[in-house]
């Protein structure tokens, strides 16, 4: 190897003992490119510059996964050793001297880039990790030259469908071997391989296998290249237009961080966010997919009345209906309150004081999603994200919770005459419960998304779901998160808790809250377990990103009627 | 004026005065020289309080313009901005274009190729040539001399001619990008644009021999819409206005960029700071950017027209469709933008009506954190009250012209 | 470039200038204090060694968005000396609860319009200016459009027409309003 211009960094004296001694004890002191860093023995380089402000690319490290070193993009200089090292690999040593952007250094990634890209195909155009892509980012930034490829590419399986979640792309596989590694230590089953050997590997499903484990969404999102896609999200947008709004999932109790990228107003995929505390940096194929339901079959608009009479009303007009018949039940046995646990804890504590105050009720029948499976990873069996929440709302404000079951049977015995239901969820079978509804005199149903159940409500108020607006949830292990709103909802639909205060306003109540925030604030305070939770200071940071296209708001927040140009109508959303 | 409104104000003097007086119920008229309106060059509101024929007060409104040039750049990456500045001065688009790209290249550091240099001298002093018959024929206009008003239009459309050929619009350029010019000059088009210089030259003797030594345009001229040196400078007119008042300020020659340092070209000066002066300041600036057209086409170099780095610039098409990192580049610098390193910078060159500054700042993503203009007109239009306060009515319509406010650039 | 004159500033008057800088391009910038604005401008136009009389525009950066974004915004003044073929660059810091800073219409007549457009745009107040209202954009606008927290797609609320006696609105409508 050549001499590089320049002098060869110092070499650091040895002491009489063997080796230099901590210039800061229990730690390692290093310099890079000139700063000094301290940091904790036993941490990665390629994590540690970064907090100097140093850059070091690189395809196949991931801080939780173990270390493969075998993309060779991270090798830096370094004192103690004559070549470059990988810095994935290499171990911190006291006073030592790291260059991450010496000649040397940026030499070999241009030539580490151009032998990545001597074999991919050129398939920008139609591939999904555009905008995403670590290829694209470091060839701007190491390799800004033409291709000296005079030949043909390798062709190889271009759309090779590995499982119920994932196609690869062999062509565009790097084999920095990041998606076997994650299935064999994380998701705990080898389900992926690299087969053949040198030039000629490929990663692969083994023969008459898929890979159908419910973490495998994850190898898509930490593929650094277009190889591995998630079939769901296939060709339905661009990154760059997507936003990105830092949410929970509400797939099922475990509540795992995740961003949500929308375009417009509507939501297009999830992806798990960093949370050291409940998910790393995981989510499981199930949560992925929960978010269909945020955009299909969603109400729009207040409804009266069921069958043929049932009719679009304003805003108003529902609320007055709602009043005059509650007001004359209000305290008796005959009317009853369902809570859904899908509700966030905002939505809770406005819609169960309402309850309480105005319309009398000491206790709550709890709905909810029915039971599914669970796994010893992520996934638990209750798919319901705020149980927690709900059983802590309610203690705090002194209602009992109540089974479903006994809702049922209270209206089959014709004690139980009207409903209010804060969330249109049943544990069981919705056409059931529709059955059961339908011998009810008077329901009131503050629902999400169309069901056989919202076609039994008497007044219907289109509820939004939780990427429309602030709130937080609590997991099953009792932790409270919060989560920012994405977008704002389309016409009528209002979040449950603005429900309750218009509802409340609506029996005289001189109820003023306008946000989120203010219900926290104002009921927060008497749910002992709340009352610590510092709302303000929980929010992930806001600095998420914007698509190319902001969504378009009126000066009150709400978008116009029409549609902005830049929202394209995708199929089967 | 036919299209002025008449209001009555409440400023009646002093009844205790003569009876005379009482008699004619002298009061100050209010009249509104509204936004739209022939003499207004794009939309200005002017509301002048009038004392018989003498303005007592001038009062400019704008804003009937505005389309939000900052905030519509802050969100489209740095090439895209270019249509957005065309629409400043919309007459000469090709200087606001090159200009603002001179500032993002000394932000970025980068040194354009010569040929490209020179060809933006070309298009610039071309359309300067454009902005400045423009004015003289509407000064002719409004002064009531028609003919002079159709030579120059003929001679602005022959320079139109010329810019759609080399561009492909004839008002809203979009020449150049980061990094040197999108197009280079088309086949034939050095001969046909001497063609043109030489049908310019002889229809500007006809508009000179019109208006230049003409009784009725000197008398009205003459000695109307002075404005002291004084307050030129402290009003911030640069350019044929400043130049009018005899500061001899070009940005062409205090601080020469292109290749400007290689061109042979005087700048007019003059003396008096009327609007006489300031018309021959652009008749004689004509001259002499038909001189620098002359010479920059016999310079002309041939070479690349754009730097070759794909980090800014977009990769030729067949690299583009044929290899990986060509569609890598082309990608990323379509959705992300040139990626322009954070930082600020004031940069001005010599517009038309004047030192057209840019004052950019980037925060290293390939959009535009801030971009703000300074417009000559916006600057010039702030000194017309000053100028006619105090004068007749009938002197605001040749000081309109003369100071050539283009609504698109005061009002962004 | 501009490196002279703020090297004469500073010694003509020591503390007026809080920090100087050179940025990415090699110009030179001034950070001034807004109390002794009025006095520095004042000195930089009337010095004969300074000389800087041409009033070339005022901006402002809210820097909201950018990595240190307090305080939040920035306003900039651009100045040319003709005879020292030199351009000056100074800027303000003032933060966002009530921003304010002694305006300099006074001094150069030409700050006027400029101080209104940035009155107008970011909403940034100008002691001491004669007539401070909005230039661009008309009375009834609400908000200041180009601070980052204003979207770009902002709608405003409708304002009821203008009463303009006599003016015709033609055919359909019974002529004067």
């Amino acid at each position: 190897m050549s001499e590089s211009d320049g002098k060869k960094p110092p070499t650091p004296a040895p002491t009489p003992g063997g080796r230099p001694a901590p210039k800061h004890p229990g730690f390692v002191t290093v310099t890079v490119d000139g700063k000094e860093l301290v940091a904790k023995p036993g941490a990665n380089m390629v994590d540690a510059v970064k907090t100097v402000g140093s850059d070091i690319p690189y395809y196949c490290y991931h801080p939780r996964l173990s270390i493969a070193a075998n993309c060779r993009m991270c090798l830096v200089e370094v004192s103690n050793s004559p070549k470059l090292v990988p810095a994935c690999q290499t171990p911190l040593a006291e006073g030592m001297v790291i260059q991450t952007r010496s000649p040397r250094v940026q030499e070999s990634q241009r030539a580490v880039m151009e032998f990545l890209l001597l074999n991919h195909p050129v398939d920008c155009s139609i591939c999904d990790q555009a905008g995403e892509c670590k290829l694209q980012d470091y060839y701007q930034l190491h390799d800004f030259r033409p291709s000296r490829l005079e030949g043909e590419k390798i062709l190889r399986n271009k759309r090779k469908v590995l499982g119920p979640t994932v196609v690869l792309d062999q062509e565009r596989c790097i084999l920095c071997t990041r998606c076997v590694r994650f299935m064999t230590e994380v998701a705990r089953e080898p389900q992926l391989g690299v087969f053949g050997r040198g030039s000629a590997e490929y990663i692969d499903t083994f023969p008459g296998k898929h890979l159908d484990n419910n973490y495998s969404g994850n190898t898509v999102d930490i593929c650094p290249v277009g190889a591995l896609l998630n079939r769901d999200f296939r060709f339905r947008a661009r990154t760059w237009f997507l936003s990105a709004a830092a949410s929970v999932c509400t797939g099922c109790s475990r509540g795992c961080s995740i961003f949500v990228d929308f375009m417009g107003q509507d939501t297009y995929r999830y992806r798990p966010r960093e949370n050291e505390s409940i998910n790393k940096s995981w989510m499981c194929d199930q949560g992925r997919l929960s978010y269909k339901p945020l955009n299909q079959h969603r109400l729009a608009a207040a409804m009266l009345g069921r069958g043929e009479d049932r009719r679009e009303a304003t805003v108003p007009e529902a609320l007055k209906a709602v009043a005059e018949q509650f007001k004359a039940l209000a305290g008796t046995e005959g009317l009853a309150v369902l809570a859904s646990p899908v509700a966030s804890n905002e939505d809770l504590l406005a819609s169960l004081a309402f309850a309480r105050d105005a319309l009398g009720v000491r206790s709550v029948y709890v709905g909810g999603r029915p039971e599914g499976a669970g796994d010893n990873f992520l996934m638990t069996p209750d798919k319901n994200p705020n149980r927690r929440g709900l059983e802590w709302v309610a203690r705090g404000l002194d209602l009992t919770l109540k089974p479903f079951s006994e809702l049922g049977k209270a209206i089959n015995a014709g004690t139980v005459k009207a409903v209010y239901a804060i969330g249109g969820e049943v544990p069981v079978d919705p056409s059931l419960v529709a059955q059961g509804f339908a011998r009810l005199e008077y329901l009131v149903l503050q629902a999400s998304n169309e069901s056989p159940i919202t076609a039994q409500a008497h007044v219907l108020l289109p509820a939004a779901v939780h990427v429309e607006d602030e709130g937080t949830f609590t997991n099953v292990d009792g932790i409270t998160q919060r989560f920012r709103k994405a977008y704002p909802a389309r016409a009528d639909v209002k979040p449950h808790w603005a429900w309750a205060v218009a509802l409340a306003q609506e029996f005289g109540f001189p109820w003023t809250q306008a946000s989120a925030r203010d219900v926290f604030r104002e009921w927060g305070p008497r749910v002992a377990e709340l009352a610590t939770f510092d709302w303000d200071g929980a929010a992930p940071p806001l600095k998420t990103s914007r698509g190319l296209h902001p969504i378009a708001t009126g000066a009150d927040g709400r978008p116009p009627g029409y549609r902005e140009f830049g929202t394209p109508r995708v199929r089967g959303i | 004026m036919a299209h002025a409104d008449e209001r009555q104000t409440d400023e009646s003097p002093s009844d205790e005065d003569s009876e005379l007086e009482a008699h004619l119920q002298t009061r100050r008229m209010m009249i509104n020289l509204g936004p739209s309106h022939p003499a207004m060059h794009g939309t200005v509101r002017m509301r002048v309080e009038l004392e018989g024929e003498t303005i007592v007060r001038a009062d400019p409104e704008i804003g009937f313009l505005h389309r939000g040039f900052q905030k519509s750049c802050e969100s489209v990456t740095w090439n895209q901005c270019l249509p957005y500045t065309d629409r400043l001065n919309y007459v000469s688009a090709i200087m606001n274009n090159l200009g603002f790209l001179k500032a993002v290249e000394k932000l970025i550091g980068l040194e354009i190729p010569e040929r490209a240099q020179y060809i933006r001298v070309l298009s610039s002093e071309l359309h300067r040539m454009h902005d400045h018959l423009t004015c003289v024929g509407a000064i002719g206009l409004e002064l009531g001399g028609f003919s002079a008003f159709l030579y120059a239009i003929e001679a602005r459309e022959l320079i139109m001619d010329r810019v759609s050929e080399l561009t492909g619009a004839r008002l809203t350029t979009t020449f150049g990008r980061v990094g040197g010019l999108n197009r280079d000059l088309p086949d034939g088009w050095i001969e046909r644009v001497t063609k043109t210089l030489d049908k310019i030259h002889e229809l500007l003797g006809e508009v000179d021999g019109l208006l230049t030594a003409n009784r009725i345009f000197v008398d009205r001229m003459r000695g109307t819409g002075v404005i002291t040196t004084q307050d030129a400078l402290d009003f911030g007119f640069t350019g044929p206005c400043l130049r009018a008042n005899g500061i001899n300020y070009d940005v062409r020659k205090a601080k020469p960029y292109w290749v400007y340092d290689r061109m042979e070209f005087d700048v007019p000066v003059g003396q008096n700071g009327d609007n006489y002066d300031r018309y021959l300041m652009r008749m004689e600036e004509l001259k002499q950017s038909e001189k620098m057209i002359r010479q920059a086409m016999k310079q002309l170099p041939q070479g690349p027209i754009i730097v070759d780095d794909w980090r800014i610039v977009l990769p030729p098409k067949a690299e583009v469709y044929g290899s990986i990192e060509g569609v890598i580049s082309h990608f990323k610098l379509v959705m992300e933008g040139v990626p322009v390193p954070p930082g600020e910078i004031y940069d001005s060159t010599e517009a038309a009506n004047g030192e057209l500054g840019w004052y950019l700042v980037s925060d290293g993503s390939g959009r535009p954190y801030k971009v703000h203009v300074r417009a000559p007109g916006f600057a010039i239009l702030s000194g017309v009250p000053r100028m006619i306060e105090g004068k007749m009515l009938a002197d605001l319509i040749p000081t309109f012209d003369t100071i050539n406010m283009i609504g698109g650039e005061v009002e962004q | 470039m501009s490196l002279r004159a703020l090297t004469l500033l500073q010694e003509k008057s020591p503390d007026a200038l809080v920090e100087q800088y050179t940025d990415r391009s090699g110009g030179a910038w001034g950070v001034v204090k807004p109390d002794s604005l009025r006095q520095v401008m004042g000195l930089v136009k009337d010095d004969p060694q300074l000389d800087f009389k041409l009033f070339l525009s005022i901006d402002a950066v809210d820097r909201l968005q950018l990595t240190d974004s307090v305080p939040r915004f920035e306003v900039v003044y651009f100045l040319y000396s003709v005879s020292q073929n030199e351009h000056l660059r100074l800027k303000v810091r003032v933060g966002e609860d009530a921003p304010e800073i002694p305006s300099i219409s006074s001094i150069f007549q030409g700050a006027n319009w400029w101080e209104r457009f940035v009155w107008d745009f970011y909403g940034i107040r100008f002691a001491g200016h004669p007539d401070l209202r909005r230039i661009l954009l008309y009375e009834e606008f609400k908000g200041h459009p180009l601070r980052k927290d204003y979207p770009l797609r902002e709608r405003q609320p409708l304002i009821p027409e203008r009463p303009i006696r006599d003016i015709f609105r033609g055919p359909g409508t019974s002529g004067t309003a």
